[in-house]
């Protein structure tokens, strides 16, 4: 049992990405946005019932912005969705569990009403999000579950790492809970932050992942059987090509990785010279005089 | 025959060895043995070689005297004279006891080196087993390299610290009194040092007196005797041994005062008693004038001056390494040098840097994702996507009830329990845990013995001697392929033990 006054707080990062959950819920109609939303739901909800002194807040990652589900700023007490005939504190819930997923639901029908359609911004915004989750857990012991949808950016590595890096000082974990593709800048957070990352074979059953493997806090996994973790590639891409590379050629000046080598490094414009191997003079015989 | 310089301490006849008569010689630097009648020595050992003596018992009939030597070997004489053999014996065994270990230290400081070093380091240790024991290097080649390496180390932990000296070690001589009006004073060897290195005059004379003109004994009287000890050190004008050494002091004294301590954090120079008016301290103005100080004034500051000379060469004396020192020693003493210099506050060096010069520095920013060819999607499908999603999500409620089916919630609970689809890795077993723990330390060991050799490989280069060329070719190829051998033997082993 968690100590009565150690507030611990999670946050979910939820990839609310239009583009793809279009696309998915062509491809496969029975797992859409809203059952995600309402996986999320459910496990927020856990999260906050497990201890009285436990925070939830979420994320929604879009590739326009990243928003606060919740807590929300926006919420007045009186504007609960009037129509319904089932209101949400009819069913005798915890007022708690009621309020958050009223929250979350409101802003997240209004996010996705204002999306607008660009086709350059595709990606989504999942460096900022992470910025923001960080922000959020300064004061109090927290973590971070990422719930990815869409394929990883490649220009938004750095910010990645930076952020990373940063969750890692601060000793704040970031797990990952990947829908579709595996994401590799996931496994490396994972990996530096020692949390979990898990591919789920199938989503529909979202909900009974989040709840058995991410639902319960660091400590409390060791003294579980979870999933192991995964061989993490750290091989770096090549400049030139991309290509990931496990041996190469470093320009001591710039730093830059090149798979071949090349006199000139493109980068720095710094010219080598490597010394070309001593050529072995052969011996020369003296000549014994014929006796 | 003996070499004509040799000295010869002790000669001893009717010994027999082996079954023979002969005579015993003890040299200067050996002890010999020929038999009787005859030129040469049969037996000779240097005294450096001997490990140790041992004596038969007392009670038993035959005296005999034995030498061990380091090699393990051991020689055997017998004394055979009918009337003097055990005196012949222990005159002989004396005279050993005596000399072995003025030759003991040279031969064994090596070994003992060694052997403290194979002691120390367990590594190094079981690195000797491993080479030198089974042969693949021969024991020179092994200790080529280390021994240098270590008598570096070896030099600098040889400095001990030196002991310091107490302030108070003339005042620790406390003399008794000897029952009829004398007195006793206890010198012991370390206060004659602490005299010496704290009053260098005082070891100068000492230099230039004993033993030509006074005796130790006389030295020490005198100088306890002279004012120059005393209390109230008032030059009395009397002509004493020790009445330079006052003078000096004296000099010393003023040099020390005039250079003042160097010291930027404190100004000595500006600290005075200041009086806030009458009543409070002492008067303002100092007694400049000699003549107007009493008696006791003089006396007082005398003691005062003797007491402050006497604790500055305390100090110093604990400075100065060898000989005269300079008084500079006490004042650089006193204050660390970074606590009134700032490197940031001071001028810049100017070193000139070479700035990067970067062309393409986005290729940094690019994260090791590996181009792929992305799913094309046309603006339609955005379009289209964007719109289904809009649509679902006006109407979103939450639905917390039907979140999933029980089938599938079961299924995944099958995948993450042991042995599901998502749980293999961890069945994988680490390999450590799979080869047991023997096989798996002389692994090491042949590890560490392969690294050796590698390193006396590596050590031949660059190859500029002839040496070094037939080190390689000839001499490493041998041992490296003894511990080739060595290593498929141990597999072998091991492979049959499993099957």
């Amino acid at each position: 049992m968690a100590s009565e006054d150690e507030v611990s707080l999670l946050v979910v990062v939820v990839d609310v990405n239009p583009i793809w959950w279009g696309q998915q819920a062509q491809r496969e109609p029975e797992f859409t946005l809203s059952k995600c939303l309402d996986s999320v739901m459910v496990m927020g909800n856990s999260h906050l019932v497990m201890n009285r002194t436990n925070k939830l807040a979420i994320i929604a990652s879009h590739c326009q912005e990243s928003h606060f589900l919740y807590p929300s700023k926006h919420w007045k007490a009186g504007d609960a969705a009037g129509d319904d005939a089932v209101s949400s504190s009819r069913d005798g819930k915890y007022e708690v569990l009621a309020v958050t997923n009223d929250q979350i639901s409101e802003e997240v029908r209004n996010l996705m009403a204002r999306t607008e359609v660009k086709g350059h911004q595709t990606d989504t915004l999942l460096a900022g999000s992470l910025a923001k989750a960080l922000c959020s857990g300064q004061e109090m012991k927290s973590r971070i579950l990422v719930i990815k949808a869409a394929e990883d950016c490649a220009l938004q590595y750095m910010n990645f790492m930076n952020v990373i890096f940063a969750a890692q000082k601060n000793s704040i974990v970031i797990d990952a809970c990947v829908l579709a593709t595996d994401s590799g800048l996931l496994q490396q957070a994972c990996d530096i932050t020692g949390g979990l990352y898990l591919k789920i074979p199938q989503k529909s059953a979202l909900a009974q992942y989040l709840l058995w493997v991410f639902l319960p806090d660091a400590n409390q996994r060791s003294q579980l059987v979870l999933p192991p973790p995964v061989h993490v590639d750290y091989r770096a891409a090549c400049f030139c090509h991309r290509n990931l590379i496990e041996i190469g050629y470093v320009c001591s000046v710039c730093l830059s990785i090149f798979c071949n080598f090349s006199p000139i490094c493109t980068t720095c414009e710094t010219a080598f010279k490597i010394p070309l191997p001593q050529m072995v003079k052969p011996k020369k015989k003296k000549l014994k005089p014929a006796t | 025959m003996a070499a004509s310089s040799e000295e010869v301490l002790l000669v001893v006849k009717k010994v027999r060895q082996k079954k023979q008569d002969g005579t015993l010689y003890l040299m200067a630097e050996r002890i010999a043995w020929g038999p009787e009648g005859k030129d040469r020595f049969t037996v000779s050992h240097l005294y450096a070689d001997i490990r140790c003596q041992k004596i038969s018992p007392d009670g038993k009939a035959k005296i005999q005297l034995q030498l061990v030597l380091h090699t393990g070997e051991s020689t055997t004489f017998h004394f055979a004279n009918e009337n003097s053999a055990l005196r012949d014996r222990d005159a002989a065994k004396d005279l050993l006891q005596q000399l072995l270990p003025k030759f003991k230290k040279k031969a064994n400081k090596e070994l003992e080196e060694k052997n403290r070093m194979l002691q120390e380091d367990p590594v190094l240790f079981q690195l000797y087993k491993d080479l030198v024991v089974s042969q693949v290097i021969s024991a020179e080649e092994f200790w080529a390299n280390r021994l240098s390496m270590n008598s570096v180390n070896h030099s600098t932990s040889n400095n001990k610290q030196e002991v310091g000296i107490s302030a108070a070690f003339l005042a620790d001589i406390r003399p008794q009194t000897d029952g009829c009006n004398g007195l006793r004073y206890n010198l012991t060897s370390d206060i004659i040092e602490s005299i010496f290195r704290t009053y260098p005059a005082v070891k100068q004379k000492y230099a230039e007196n004993v033993p030509h003109n006074l005796t130790e004994k006389e030295f020490w009287t005198r100088f306890f005797q002279s004012h120059y000890f005393h209390r109230d050190r008032i030059s009395t004008g009397l002509q004493d041994l020790f009445s330079e050494c006052a003078k000096q002091d004296e000099k010393g004294l003023k040099s020390m005062v005039g250079q003042g301590v160097k010291n930027p954090l404190v100004d000595l120079q500006s600290l005075e008693d200041k009086a806030l008016d009458e009543g409070y301290g002492t008067a303002a103005t100092p007694s400049t004038s000699n003549s107007n100080r009493t008696v006791k004034e003089n006396s007082n500051s005398a003691i005062i001056k003797r007491f402050n000379h006497h604790s500055a060469m305390v100090l110093a004396a604990g400075l100065r390494k060898h000989g005269w020192f300079s008084f500079h020693d006490l004042g650089d003493w006193y204050f660390p040098v970074g606590a009134i210099e700032y490197e940031d506050l001071q001028q810049e060096d100017g070193l000139k840097t070479v700035s990067l010069n970067l062309k393409k520095s986005d290729r940094y920013s690019h994260g090791p994702v590996p181009i792929q060819t992305q799913h094309y999607t046309t603006s339609q499908d955005i379009i289209n996507s964007v719109i289904l999603v809009q649509h679902e999500m006006a109407n979103y409620k939450p639905c917390l009830t039907q979140v999933m089916s029980s089938t599938m919630a079961s299924s995944a609970i099958v995948a993450l329990s042991p042995g599901g689809v998502l749980m293999q890795a961890g069945t994988q077993q680490a390999i450590n845990q799979m080869v047991p723990s023997e096989v798996q330390s002389e692994l090491k060991h042949l590890y560490t013995a392969a690294g050796e050799l590698l390193r006396h490989f590596w050590s031949c280069f660059p190859v500029n001697t002839p040496f070094l060329e037939e080190k390689l070719t000839g001499h490493l190829e041998e041992m490296l392929q003894t511990a080739y051998n060595k290593f498929h033997a141990w597999q072998t082993r091991r492979m049959m033990r499993k099957t």
